[in-house]
């Protein structure tokens, strides 16, 4: 249970666990930002929930395209605002009025007056922290490995290409079901991606076997 | 009929862009306004003091939505905005309410020995018993000839600037001339300094000298952080108001409700932010020529208005406008865009008022009246202006743009 619930977490995080078979997934290459809009609205409607676009520049209408709904990073900063807010009360209260309370031309020792700039800074520190902490946590980030780099086409993602990746962890995952459904939808080629870990051999060997596997 | 509107109807050729709504439509707000105008000088005879002040703190309220609206405009036009094109109309239409609203300036000029201490000659006499040394020393700029010319320098300053904005915009519907943005964002270069500078001196001479001892130097800053809020309260009402009767149905959409909703947030925060700092700064200085303000406002009944303001201007928008789904719910943006329109000449009550009744705080009919009636007469001939002219500024080249925008 605990366990299904990691998986299905990071894989809102775009990290998703390999087959037992080492297959990560198949990576699609589309022409355009219009054709990988589209391709990914197919593969919404097909019922995939496994799934992540990469191009070189932010799509238009991804999200909705995706169904990837709302963020969820203003919940967090609202939390990180609250929790900053109290932080500064007391701490505001604690040291000006319990722990060392020092007389300044007989204002009180603890007062909203004062406390609010304080309050205010804080809660829009920790407002901030915990949105960019969030935005980190949400997307997977830091993220040095990622079983797509193994594909060499890939490399061309932060250049001229576009792609969709359909994790073979989604429960609808059929190596010829979803590849004929992201030529259908309008793919140049369809690449298996295989998750060999960072301790395997020369990558170049490891290329040529997955390009073998897809052409076969 | 130049002061209502200088320029000739002109059709609209899209048929969205077109007001649909008949003459009465504008003529009924301007003639309630004008029938509560009459009700209220009728006041005039029961109680002139009340009249006065229940008076200047409407049409103070109604100057400072069309100051924000010219704001709106100005810094639209020096940012190239997209998403505010579909809407900008609204704002221009509106800035060509100064005209008016100086022609109902006069009542002010003739209560100003009932509203301005400062207008009270012996206050300046070394040998009246009145003698006042602190405002003797302020009598070169608070004196009655200067104040005059002040007045009549921001309103031929705001005038000239509406006039520009609102005519080059009109005239760009019917002739492309490629020109007129850049000229748009000229006047508009040249206008926000003067623009900062007689707001902030208009908010100095109408409503912070009415207790002429007191001083802060930010209330020209808490002034525009108002006017500011209001215009996009404004905005948002009248573009519900269209869109419910069937106008800009396809030009308006969610996207740009929810741009003005976070500016309306945004400039919630900053009016409090604003009068938190002028509060503070007062409280630790500590100096009683300064606290006797903020004294006054805290005793006699009037710390419960004091805290009406701090809820209703603050609290309740924050946390009604924070959510991203608020902003794009219709009726509830019209309703705070009511609410926030209410609280702001809320605001300006709050500050006027207890110059008048120190220890007894309470609403007179008068309040209301004027400033409904100010209010409805800028209104109607707002809508009046709009009715003759398209909704948008169609020609612009960011018109298509702010169409299809889209917040990411």
């Amino acid at each position: 249970m605990l366990k299904e619930l990691t998986r299905e977490t990071k894989a809102t995080m775009g990290i998703y666990e390999p087959r037992r078979d080492k297959v990560y997934g198949l990576l699609a290459e589309f022409s355009d930002p219009g054709a990988l809009l589209h391709a990914a609205e197919g593969v919404r409607e097909a019922g995939y929930k496994h799934f992540d676009t990469h191009s070189p520049f932010p799509v238009h209408g991804m999200d909705r395209a995706m169904g990837l709904g709302n963020s969820k990073v203003g919940y967090i900063t609202l939390v990180g605002g609250i929790t900053g807010l109290a932080v500064a009360t007391w701490l505001q209260w604690w040291t000006g009025g319990v722990d060392y309370p020092l007389d300044i031309s007989g204002k009180p020792f603890f007062a909203w007056e004062p406390s609010i700039p304080i309050m205010f800074e804080l809660t829009i520190l920790f407002a901030a922290l915990a949105a960019v902490a969030g935005m980190f946590a949400l997307n997977g980030l830091p993220r040095p490995y990622n079983p797509l780099f193994y594909s060499e086409n890939f490399s061309r993602v932060t250049d001229d290409a576009f792609f969709l990746h359909v994790a073979a962890s989604d429960g609808r995952f059929d190596m010829e079901k979803t590849e004929q459904l992201l030529r259908d939808l309008g793919a140049l080629y369809v690449e298996v991606i295989e998750d060999l870990g960072t301790e395997q051999g020369p990558a170049g060997d490891v290329r040529g076997e997955a390009v073998e596997k897809a052409q076969a | 009929m130049w002061l209502v509107d200088p320029l000739q109807p002109t059709p609209a050729t899209g048929a969205d862009f077109r007001y649909t709504a008949d003459a009465r439509s504008w003529l009924a707000p301007t003639l309630i306004g004008v029938a509560l105008l009459i009700v209220s000088f009728v006041g005039w005879a029961v109680d002139a003091h009340q009249f006065y002040f229940s008076y200047l703190i409407g049409w103070i309220f109604c100057v400072s939505v069309a100051v924000g609206a010219q704001f709106f405009v100005i810094v639209q036009h020096l940012t190239k905005a997209h998403w505010s094109v579909v809407v900008r109309r609204i704002a221009e239409a509106l800035v060509w309410a100064f005209p008016v609203l100086a022609l109902l300036s006069i009542p002010i000029f003739f209560g100003m020995h009932d509203l301005f201490h400062w207008t009270h000659h012996e206050l300046f006499d070394p040998g009246s018993p009145e003698y006042d040394p602190v405002l003797a020393g302020k009598e070169a700029y608070l004196n009655v000839p200067f104040f005059l010319v002040r007045v009549l320098f921001y309103f031929a300053v705001w005038t000239l600037i509406g006039y520009r904005l609102y005519t080059l915009s009109v005239r760009q519907d019917g002739d492309p001339d490629r020109s007129i943005p850049a000229r748009q964002r000229s006047t508009s270069a040249w206008g926000l300094p003067l623009m900062a500078v007689t707001t902030a001196f208009a908010s100095y001479d109408f409503l912070m000298s009415l207790d002429p001892h007191w001083f802060s130097t930010i209330f020209g800053v808490y002034f525009f952080a108002d006017s500011f809020l209001s215009s996009f309260a404004f905005i948002t009402l009248l573009a519900v108001l269209f869109q419910r009767s069937g106008m800009l149905r396809r030009t308006i959409s969610a996207e740009h409700y929810h741009d003005l909703g976070k500016f309306m947030f945004g400039f919630t925060v900053f009016w409090a932010y604003i009068a938190f700092s002028q509060y503070m700064l007062i409280w630790y200085g500590n100096l009683p020529e300064e606290t006797i303000w903020y004294r006054i406002r805290l005793e006699n009944g009037w710390q419960v208005y004091s805290a009406v303001l701090l809820v209703g201007h603050f609290i309740i928008p924050f946390w009604v406008l924070i959510s991203r789904s608020a902003k794009r719910i219709l009726p509830l943006m019209a309703f705070m865009s009511v609410w926030i329109l209410i609280m702001h000449w809320f605001d300006f009550w709050w500050i006027a008022m207890p110059v008048l009744r120190e220890t007894n705080p309470a609403f007179h009919w008068l309040d209301f009246t004027s400033a409904l009636g100010l209010f409805g007469i800028m209104l109607g001939l707002c809508l009046y202006r709009l009715s003759r002219h398209s909704l948008v500024p169609e020609n612009d080249p960011r018109l298509q743009k702010s169409i299809a925008f889209v917040n990411v």
